[in-house]
């Protein structure tokens, strides 16, 4: 008998049955995510609208699409934005981790306000921030006036726009990465860096030889969610700028917008969608296989 | 025992309410813009004390509820302009069942049939359509059938503050301010105002929204006759008559006559804090102006406002209209007779919507005594007669406004030459008509 039980209970390992533990995850994974996948892709070889039917055009959507300026110009901005975002988010995120990875009640404290901004959505955030960069009564404008020099139109000037969702940005995004690292960091056995103090080593060169080494998988992971997540830069951009001036802060996300829900060009959005999938594939990608094969994926 | 008795009750009076339906209210679904402002009108019903359109129109919505406890209309407040919720509700086939829409977007609705006609609800509901303005009428037409109830027709305005016109010498003898009649006139009076004050002349949304160039570049155009959409399908806008709208502009932003980057909440608190002489925006600010002009501040006593400015050959104002719409879907006999009493409730109380500064979209309210006791409704009413739209045929007009002021705003603020921003303009115009 208890050997019936054992045999129940002991894993089969490369039996099919296994699968049926990730069964419900894969049927809504296929369902929600691959189904409509592979339909976005299909749409995006037919011209068709929101309410009526469409036809085959073959890639004509895609030939449209790159030569078309303002799709050209949303992609050089989403990049510039994921320049300027995911560096900054992840070396803040980490070094304010560092800074707070303590056991005192202070730490606790600012781990919790600096994690608040994470849960605010994003109509908040950018009240918050408009009140910082609006050019008559905003902070900004205020400090700079009371420093003697001319406010500047941070939301309304082509160079500014983009700087300033991606100043938002940042500051609404640092809590989920900053919460990734001191967990990572909390994995760290103490015993090395007091290895490392009784060697007289400086914290520089503990952080760059014990730490970072360290939390190289969890660096890894942040950099990748991040790409992913501001490659998809939407309401920050429409609600601060409106995708001004100039389109100079509108994002490939918001060009897919405006195609499918002021033009309702379906297809056309549809083919667009690829183009920013395969961006946030190669981009994701790119950054794993480079990881990796410096030894550390 | 006592239990049982209560359990018993609670049964029985749960039973009873789901077996009366006709005791039951009829929901209706109400999706508008016009903004929020629950803390302020929330629950107010008396609609003579509200103000401006978000007061007036929850106010009078909230009276509607008050008065008819058979109906409750429930309300969804979209952002401005919200056809692009309204576009996927629709998409998903579960849209409210009356909605606020321009008069020059419905025939992006109703050429899909996504519109019901209304011809036989204001039939039932004893709305004569002949009640309506003429613009009202023709502004929801298509096909020969009525898709929407009109409520206004509203257009882009000069608020003016008379006060710093004063400071800069620029009363007419009758106390009127004085009005440029070209555009030399308009640079030159703005640039007195400037000299005389040190505040820009105008006050303008130039930030995080395009719109208002768009209404400018079509008014200005207009009183050119100018006719770029001759062809509904085919916009033509590189034309001497589009170059001199957007060189003046450009005139005025370069040489500081008018605000900069202000988006459109400050634009609107700018000119009641006396930041500028001339606000351009439209005719749902008067109330709201007039209301601050009583007030202590900048603008006491000292506001009035006119149409955009004659500056060409012909005097006329781009205008549209605000309207009610009835998506297409299934909807039940009580729905129909409660959408039916709600349409007829807004047109009795059309007076009170055009208290906002809106022109009537009923066109008895033109006669009415307390209409013409408004104030500087005279000003404006000429608008009736020198408003003027897009040619109806011309599909996605959001879409192209946002187009030609994004492209116009580019050339305004130096950073695209006015030739090449026309010529962007014209061409993505025709390609976003050419692929629908």
């Amino acid at each position: 008998m208890t050997g019936m039980v054992n045999s129940f209970l002991k894993p089969k390992t490369g039996s099919w049955s296994n699968a049926l533990f990730i069964l419900p995850y894969l049927i809504f994974f296929i369902g929600m995510l691959v189904y409509p996948l592979i339909l976005g892709i299909e749409l995006s070889f037919y011209k068709l609208d929101l309410f009526g039917p469409g036809r085959f055009v073959g890639f004509k959507n895609y030939v449209r699409l790159f030569s078309d300026k303002i799709f050209i110009q949303s992609v050089m901005n989403t990049l510039y934005f994921v320049v300027l975002t995911v560096p900054a988010i992840v070396l803040i995120s980490l070094f304010i981790a560092i800074a707070l990875n303590q056991e005192s009640k202070t730490s606790g404290l600012l781990r919790g306000i600096f994690f608040s901004s994470s849960v605010l959505s994003v109509t908040i955030v950018t009240l918050i921030w408009r009140i910082v960069f609006i050019p008559n009564d905003g902070l900004l404008a205020n400090l700079f006036v009371g420093l003697g020099w001319e406010p500047i139109g941070f939301l309304s000037r082509p160079e500014w726009a983009l700087v300033a969702v991606a100043i938002t940005t940042i500051w609404w995004c640092i809590g989920l990465p900053m919460m990734l690292f001191l967990a990572a960091l909390q994995q760290v056995p103490k015993e090395v860096y007091e290895a490392a103090a009784l060697d007289n080593t400086s914290k520089f060169r503990t952080f760059l030889y014990i730490t970072v080494p360290s939390i190289m998988r969890t660096i890894i992971l942040t950099v990748i969610i991040e790409i992913i997540l501001q490659f998809q830069l939407f309401g920050q951009a429409q609600l601060m700028t409106n995708g001004g001036p100039n389109g100079t802060s509108r994002p490939i996300v918001m060009f897919i917008y405006d195609a499918a829900y002021k033009r309702w060009d379906i297809g056309y959005a549809a083919a667009a969608s690829q183009v920013l999938f395969a961006m946030i594939l190669v981009a994701a990608m790119a950054q794993y296989f480079f990881s990796s094969r410096k030894g550390h994926g | 025992m006592k239990l049982k008795k209560l359990l018993f009750s609670v049964a029985a009076l749960a039973a009873l309410t789901i077996a009366t339906p006709s005791w039951a209210e009829t929901e209706l679904s109400v999706q508008r813009f016009f903004g929020a402002c629950e803390a302020d009108f929330g629950t107010n019903t008396d609609v003579d004390k509200a103000v401006g359109e978000c007061g007036i129109i929850t106010s009078l919505i909230n009276k509607f509820n008050a008065e008819n406890s058979d109906i409750n209309v429930v309300v969804t407040t979209v952002e401005w302009p919200g056809y692009d919720q309204l576009t996927a509700q629709l998409a998903a086939g579960d849209p409210p069942d009356i909605v606020t829409m321009h008069e020059s977007v419905i025939s992006d609705y109703q050429s899909r049939n996504l519109l019901m006609p209304m011809d036989d609800i204001f039939k039932s509901a004893g709305i004569e359509p002949s009640s309506f303005t003429g613009a009202g009428v023709a502004g929801v037409t298509k096909d020969g059938k009525m898709y929407g109830m009109p409520f206004d027709t509203w257009t882009m305005l000069f608020h003016i503050n008379l006060n710093l016109f004063k400071q800069a010498d620029m009363l007419n003898a009758d106390g009127t301010p004085m009005l440029p009649s070209s555009p030399d006139e308009l640079l030159e009076q703005a640039r007195k105002f400037k000299a005389a004050t040190g505040k820009p002349y105008m006050i303008q949304q130039l930030a995080n929204g395009v719109a208002p160039y768009t209404r400018l570049f079509y008014t200005f155009m207009a009183q050119q006759n100018s006719d770029f959409f001759a062809d509904p399908m085919n916009v033509k806008l590189q034309s001497d008559e589009a170059r001199n709208v957007v060189n003046l502009f450009k005139t005025i932003f370069d040489e500081g006559l008018t605000t900069i980057d202000m988006d459109y909440p400050s634009a609107v608190a700018a000119f009641p804090g006396g930041e500028g002489g001339v606000a351009l925006n439209g005719t749902w600010l008067i109330g709201d102006y007039v209301a601050a002009s009583e007030k202590e501040g900048a603008l006491k006593d000292g506001y009035t406002v006119y149409p955009y400015p004659q500056l060409f050959a012909t005097d006329a104002s781009y205008a549209d209209g605000h309207a009610w719409v009835m998506p297409t879907k299934e909807r039940s006999d009580e729905n129909i007779a409660a959408t039916a009493k709600f349409l007829r409730f807004l047109t009795d109380n059309d007076y009170q919507w055009a208290r906002t500064g809106h022109l009537p979209g009923v066109q008895a309210v033109f006669d009415m005594e307390d209409f013409k006791n408004l104030p500087h409704r005279s000003n404006i009413a000429k608008i009736a007669q020198t408003g003027v739209s897009l040619p109806p045929a011309v599909l996605r007009q959001f879409a192209v406004q946002d187009i030609i002021g994004e492209e116009i705003s580019s050339a305004i603020t130096g950073n695209k030459s006015v030739d090449d921003a026309l010529k962007d303009a014209e061409y993505r115009v025709n390609d976003l008509l050419n692929n629908l």
